[in-house]
């Protein structure tokens, strides 16, 4: 029975080292950071810039390498793109550690908050700020990037959020482009059946759904002193969520518990040219190249044709309550500059190029609205540019809140969404998620 | 070629070493590399974990300002959560689930294995190591797209089948559908190794006692329960302690259907709860409180099999 033994022995080995292993999870590196050397002169060097998911075009890329390593002799610069998802994951493990930091960073514009009041960015100093254009930068992007007053993060670029609708399904229906916001929500719900979603959107998705909180006035959460509290509760924010509960009722067929969706794929017709599954949907401005009937690039690839039939598919600024334009969540970028990065100077020099009229210029030319406000009316060029400029001027961006990154990790306004699509009370939920949210958003776990 | 190896030089006679008695020290001096690659590899970590889990550490800590002592101020906060205990009841019923259920197939297809003819056997055999060999995320990804609401085969087929309602059911919507289609997602991973496990046991069973008990009159159902069953226990036992312990760890499986639309919070097992707390939340000190709950609940959960496996070994 000896071999029997070994056999025991090895699986209660092989268990303490499985149980101990079951605790390799949320481990929080204890290193500290050390400091960056501050060498006097700039040494050659290969430095890295993060770039959130593909929406910085391959063109714009190579120009950044092409241009830093032309002005840079002998230095490089190397992107790396990562994904949206683990992005907050990504930076909190890399930017304390300075031999694996990325020397520049993208991140979302609402994540900035969480990472500047940790000291995860080297400040940008008065001088590099005028130098790089100053009080004519997106002042909303600023002030999410600055903590009292000392700038950390600047803006990336701007995108907004519009309606893109196929306009053959609309005019059959005998419908006009609605002026109201309560207009828009009568005519998705009558366009919609068992096989089409009058207006496509999924009960978690929060991110759209928060324009209907904004056009009726509400907030998320307001700032009282150096207090945020969640305002859900607000007259205004329940009217916001009730008229979004009954859009959602009435002309979505989506799941509940769908957030993360290409709606775009939705609106194309189907494969085999058949009918479209949502005549509406409300999407950021480059989901127009995921849109149009197929068509073949110069690489013979089968590709959209970016929306070129009007009469099938087109876009509308989403109404407000009394006509205009309704207030949507600001999509952008920040970016800065890793407090622990190794070469601060190579990386202001990067900021110097995407800073530069030429990279602006470029951002606006590829449908990003530069950070710099003198570049926007190269945008306006197209009915694209110019509905994305209008719907940006009125847009908001969601609570610059110390614990506003932990809320989007922990899926709270995902849940507090869903609940409501499936047909919640609005008023009772809206008190027990006021409840939840205001000691997270101050930073505090729930 | 054997000249080669005649006029090869032969090595030196080792010098006769002086042979020390045999000290009672030499089986621990080898247990020592083994000891210190624990020690290293999970003994710091876990070192780290306790220090932790008794410190304030969020992210401004990770990012360089001193921790502050906090004694089991963590523990005190986790425990009063009634997210964790919702977490830990959830957590225990599907790992027992999940592992009763595997073992219990895993046994069937080792019985059967063992029944076939040889060529069905191999194609099993060969069948099982591909479901076990297939990355996690990729056999995830296709069970998403089995059970989407929208385009997935399984709604499709319901609907051939004659169940109408089936159409454009959102499997993952609802916290039970969503845990059936993660125990497919996990049975479907684990059985394999349960399966050819159970199977080598099986081969060991000597025909004698087979042919023996066949002699007397057994049936079927008599042999595999009286004499098949009894004989290849020790092997079941390590199966289900390993399959308990590494369905309370699940994790990625949970975290990769819940990126596919699903209510995060009912559906969140141990390994996700800690996840969210120290990775999305960045609680990474309330994170390690749970983790150093859940080492301890492992170890209370596999302690009477470790115990009794001790016990048959001793006997």
């Amino acid at each position: 029975m000896r071999t029997r033994r070994i056999g025991v022995v090895a699986a209660a080995t092989t268990t303490l080292a499985l149980a101990l292993a079951a605790c390799g999870g949320g481990e929080g590196s204890g290193d500290d950071p050390t400091d960056g050397s501050t060498d006097a002169a700039v040494e050659p060097a290969d430095i890295t810039l993060w770039l959130a998911g593909a929406d910085t075009p391959d063109e714009l890329r190579q120009y950044l390498i092409d241009t830093f390593e032309a002005e840079n002799p002998g230095s490089t610069l190397t992107i790396e793109e990562q994904d949206w998802a683990d992005l907050v994951t990504k930076l909190t493990t890399a930017l304390p550690d300075a031999a694996n930091t990325p020397d520049v960073v993208e991140l979302g514009n609402t994540q900035s908050p969480t990472f500047t009041t940790v000291g995860a960015f080297r400040e940008i100093s008065p001088e590099l700020y005028e130098e790089l254009g100053g009080d004519k930068l997106l002042p909303s992007f600023v002030e999410v990037g600055s903590v009292d007053g000392t700038v950390y993060a600047l803006p990336y670029y701007f995108g907004s959020r519009y309606m893109f609708y196929r306009a053959d399904l609309w005019s059959d229906a005998g419908l006009e482009v609605p002026a109201t916001l309560a207009e828009f929500g009568e005519a998705v719900k009558s366009l919609r059946t068992d096989d089409l979603s009058g207006f496509a959107m999924g009960g978690q998705d929060w991110r759209n759904g928060i324009s209907w909180v904004f056009a009726n006035g509400g907030e998320l959460a307001v700032k009282e002193g150096d207090q945020w509290t969640s305002t859900l509760s607000d007259p205004s924010t329940i009217a916001g969520l009730e008229m979004w509960q009954d859009v959602y009722e009435g002309a979505s067929n989506l799941p509940a518990t769908e957030r993360d969706v290409a709606y775009w794929d939705f609106l194309n017709d189907s494969a085999e040219g058949g009918a479209p599954a949502a005549a509406t949907i409300m999407a950021p401005g480059w989901a127009r190249w995921s849109i149009g009937d197929l068509t073949t690039n110069e690489e013979g690839d089968e590709v959209r044709d970016g929306m070129a039939d009007a009469s099938k598919f087109d876009i509308f600024a989403l109404p407000g309550v009394d006509g205009g334009v309704a207030p949507v969540f600001a999509g952008g970028s920040n970016i800065g500059i890793s407090a622990t990065s190794r070469h601060p100077e190579l990386s202001e020099n990067l900021l110097q190029i995407i800073f530069s009229d030429e990279y602006q210029t470029m951002l606006a030319e590829n449908g990003l609205g530069p950070a710099n406000s003198d570049f926007t009316q190269v945008m306006t060029g197209d009915k694209f540019g110019q509905t994305l400029v209008e719907t940006a001027a009125g847009s908001k961006l969601t609570p610059a809140a110390p614990g506003w990154a932990a809320i989007e990790g922990a899926f709270v306004y995902e849940e507090l969404f869903q609940k409501i699509a499936e047909g919640g009370d609005v008023t009772e939920l809206a008190a027990e998620y006021d409840e939840k949210l205001t000691p997270m958003l101050n930073g505090q776990s729930g | 070629m054997t000249t080669t190896a005649q006029t090869a030089p032969s090595a030196p006679p080792a010098p006769a070493a002086p042979r020390r008695g045999r000290t009672p020290a030499a089986p621990y001096a080898l247990l020592v590399p083994a000891v210190a690659v624990l020690l290293v590899g999970l003994g710091y970590p876990v070192y780290w974990q306790v220090v932790t889990s008794m410190q304030q550490f969020g992210l401004a800590q990770q990012f360089g300002a001193p921790p502050e002592f906090v004694g089991l101020d963590n523990y005190a906060r986790i425990f009063t959560d009634d997210r964790l205990w919702a977490v830990v009841t959830r957590s225990i019923v599907f790992c027992l689930v999940n592992a009763f259920v595997t073992v219990a197939i895993g046994l069937g297809l080792a019985l059967l294995m063992r029944a076939v003819h040889r060529g069905v056997r191999v194609v099993l055999q060969v069948s099982l190591l591909l479901a076990w060999a297939t990355p996690l995320v990729a056999t995830v990804t296709v069970f998403r797209w089995l059970f989407d609401y929208r385009t997935g085969v399984v709604n499709w087929l319901l609907v051939r089948v004659g169940f109408e309602q089936a159409a454009g059911f959102a499997w993952l919507s609802q916290t039970l559908t969503f845990f059936l289609v993660a125990t497919f997602v996990i049975v479907w991973m684990s059985v394999p190794f349960v399966a050819l496990s159970l199977y080598a046991g099986l081969t060991q069973v000597s025909d004698d006692v087979l042919e023996a008990a066949r002699l007397d009159g057994a049936g079927p159902a008599q042999i595999v329960w009286n004499i098949l069953l009894p004989l290849v226990r020790p092997v079941l036992a390590i199966v289900l302690l390993l399959q308990i312990i590494w369905d309370l760890r699940v994790f990625a499986q949970i975290r990769l259907l819940q990126d596919a639309g699903a209510n995060v919070s009912e559906t969140n097992l141990l390994g996700n709860f800690i996840y969210e707390l120290g990775i999305g939340s960045q609680d990474f000190s309330g994170a390690a409180a749970v983790s150093i709950f859940v080492l301890l609940l492992t170890v209370v959960l596999s302690a009477p099999y470790v115990r009794s496996l001790m016990k048959e070994d001793a006997a």
